[in-house]
């Protein structure tokens, strides 16, 4: 088992690679290149979007000289071929160096390492609630089957795994922030956060944030209570809680020692997805909460082509996602003893 | 001796009943599931409607009949303002035409769509500024964008772009899904492996961030953004079809045939797929949702369809901008909701008709 899983943390390696080869390819393969797209984009900047979509390709008028434009190259890396400045930039990465940002010109590292907190802060809560809520609900529906309780629940699931989450975000602000005004319209704390005192300060942040955590928590809410439901009334009919109910066991010790702890094992398969919602969140909801996270900071460099930047987010979030695969992989061993990997079975 | 003729032989095997009895009972089932099945009726004839969207809702009349003579101005090229004697060679703004028709009064008269605006076009006027609220009297029953463009006509629009999006999308994932997935499970080792890693990669791809690193560099169109869709997309159901596949061909009737003599190819087609294919049916609605949610997605952040191709995430930024004009949001919102809800109706019913697994439970 253990080697089976120093094998899986060593195929992090070439799978880690084809992502990044995959990635930096593209962005290298593009007709006229990033540095001429730039170069566009500056002398139509303040031109309208609608022409600026359809004439690309070509050199603008751009104001910068050949020599200049070469100058440019040579910063980036944009002069050599793909597979040497690839495996330049790779050396760098090994030794934890992502590059400097285009825009903010600091460390990439740095400017990732500073949106942490809010992401983790957000990730945290989410999984606190989410685990907190779900797994009572769904042995509360499980026990409760086909009750007004089970149903009118149901119906929220069904609401909340129909419609994305960052559609429930734009609802939840435009209803509750922008009509209703209970909470402030999207930002971590307000603008005055430094004068309030320290009660105020809590509660600033948790107005701040309900709406976000309700986003959040929309998108795994429902998947995770009905996997619960399904798995304990699977257990629940299973001859062994059937059989301790017949040697004289109360029903609800039946449940909770027996059957609820089996249950919880299709729960242990996702738990290292968590990994990647805890540090990295979802951008749109980032972006529609105008939280200053991770998630937003991918976005705006896309937007603002800071590819430093965004080679380093995609560094970390498929080396997250990579490891939390593992790691629920690790979870399903810990939890369920007849769980054998390496035999023939993928761990996929 | 009696030799049966070749072709009857081949005619007779070849033959296969065009709904089996199992396919039946499985479409009653799913016609008894009440939300499901409205659900696709009312789908469905969205989807049929938005086909004909140009009669619905467009700035060109259906009909105008000027001088005994009729018009049919919907679709080909368009009509110059000269033709009805109007000064101007562009084309004829038909809400001018019937207002002009009325003024004339010798007979002529415009048949307009119901909703009188294209999706593409601003309605500007000289007292105010869009967005207009919603209002009967201007036809712009949902109002207008901030630069004059009907919501209606823009919903409309986006609708039909949108699921026409989702249906090539899953059918491009799902023949390359199918046919790769298929291969690997029947023939497994080196090509297996290699597509296995291939896989493996695409897998952790942090999928929408990398369509939006691809769309930053090439402005997609709606064909670009399908190929890097389709690049990113396609290996879900290969992934269930090489299980599969896997297991189907370790069982009896799939020796038996090859001790018949039987080919891979017929194999595959013939024997293992319609076992496999079958669950397949209960993947379809999610993957619509899911081309739905991308597509908006990726619309919404602005690494989508280009503008001015009317659309729904566009719309949701739009309204977010706006939010002082909150019939642009709510109008888009609740369309999402509304068809997204439809949708995972259909894929509720459609799960439970064709792949039964009823969930036991303690009595």
């Amino acid at each position: 088992m253990t080697s089976y899983f120093i094998r899986r943390f060593l195929l992090i390696i070439p799978t880690f690679i084809g992502v990044t080869v995959l990635v930096f390819t593209l962005t290298r393969l593009v007709p006229g290149g990033p540095i001429e797209r730039m170069l566009n984009e500056a002398a139509m900047a303040g031109g309208d979007q609608a022409s600026a979509t359809t004439n690309f390709g070509g050199h603008g008028a751009g104001s910068l000289s050949d020599a200049q434009i070469e100058e440019l190259k040579v910063y980036y890396g944009f002069d050599k071929p793909i597979l040497i400045s690839y495996l330049e930039w790779l050396g760098k990465v090994i030794v934890l160096d992502l590059g400097t940002s285009t825009r903010y010109s600091e460390p990439v590292w740095d400017t990732i390492k500073s949106r942490f907190p809010i992401s983790i802060f957000y990730g945290v809560t989410t999984l606190i609630l989410t685990y907190g809520i779900c797994i009572p609900l769904g042995v509360v529906k499980a026990i409760r089957h086909k009750t007004v309780f089970d149903n009118v629940s149901s119906a929220l699931v069904f609401f909340g795994y129909a419609i994305p989450s960052y559609v429930v975000g734009i609802a939840l602000l435009t209803v509750f922030a922008a009509n209703l005004e209970w909470f402030p319209l999207g930002g971590f704390v307000s603008d005055d956060f430094d004068d309030l005192t320290g009660m105020e300060k809590i509660g600033d942040v948790i107005s701040h944030a309900v709406l976000p955590l309700l986003s959040y928590m929309a998108g795994s809410f429902a998947v995770t209570t009905l996997l619960m439901k399904n798995s304990l009334m699977d257990n629940l009919a299973a001859e062994y809680v059937r059989t301790a109910i017949a040697k004289g066991m109360d029903f609800r010790r039946a449940v909770f020692s027996h059957a609820l702890r089996n249950s919880l094992i299709p729960i242990a398969t996702s738990f290292g997805g968590n990994i990647t919602l805890i540090l990295t969140g979802s951008f749109l909801i980032e972006k529609i909460f105008n939280i200053d996270g991770f998630g937003l900071l991918g976005f705006e460099s896309l937007v603002d082509r800071d590819y430093p930047v965004v080679m380093g987010i995609l560094v970390i979030s498929s080396l997250l996602f990579l490891i939390g695969n593992i790691l629920s992989d690790i979870c399903v061993a810990l939890v369920d003893p007849r769980v054998k990997f390496g035999s023939g079975g993928s761990g996929q | 001796m009696t030799v049966f003729p070749q072709e009857n032989l081949l005619a007779k095997r070849r033959y296969r009943p065009a709904l089996n009895p199992l396919t039946l009972k499985q479409l009653r089932r799913f016609r008894s599931i009440g939300r499901g099945y409205w659900s696709a009726v009312i789908l469905t004839g969205m989807l049929i409607l938005s086909m004909g969207a140009e009669l619905l809702v467009n700035s060109r009349a259906i009909v105008v009949s000027y001088q005994d003579e009729w018009y049919f101005p919907t679709y080909g090229a368009f009509i110059p303002g000269r033709t009805f004697d109007l000064p101007y060679d562009y084309e004829t703004n038909y809400r001018e035409l019937k207002r002009v028709f009325k003024e004339r009064g010798n007979g002529d008269w415009v048949l307009l769509p119901p909703v009188p605006y294209d999706a593409m076009e601003n309605d500007l006027r000289s007292d105010i500024y869009p967005p207009y609220a919603p209002s009967f009297s201007s036809g712009h029953y949902l109002g207008t964008d901030s630069i004059g463009r009907d919501i209606l006509a823009r919903l409309l629009y986006g609708f039909r772009i949108t699921f026409g999006f989702a249906f090539i999308l899953l059918a491009c994932n799902y023949v390359i899904g199918i046919a790769v997935g298929c291969a690997m499970g029947y023939w497994g080792g080196a090509f297996d492996l290699l597509f296995q890693r291939l896989i493996e990669i695409l897998n952790n791809v942090p999928y929408l961030y990398v369509i939006m690193i691809v769309a930053s560099i090439v402005i997609p169109n709606f064909w670009t953004l399908m190929i890097v869709m389709v690049i990113f997309g396609w290996t879900q159901m290969t992934w269930y079809m090489r299980t599969s596949t896997y297991k189907e061909k370790s069982r009896e009737y799939v020796l038996a045939a090859r001790a018949l003599g039987a080919t891979s190819p017929r194999i595959i087609s013939s024997h293992i797929m319609p076992n496999t294919i079958s669950v397949i049916v209960t993947f379809i609605p999610f993957s619509i949702a899911g081309g739905i949610t991308a597509l908006t997605a990726l619309d919404f952040l602005g690494f989508g369809l280009p503008p001015p191709t009317p659309s729904w995430g566009e719309l949701l930024a739009h309204g977010m901008n706006h939010m002082e004009s909150p019939w642009i949001i709510y109008s888009v919102v609740v369309a999402i909701v509304l068809v997204l809800l439809m949708v995972a109706y259909i894929g509720e019913a459609i799960r439970e008709a064709f792949d039964p697994k009823k969930f036991t439970f303690y009595e």
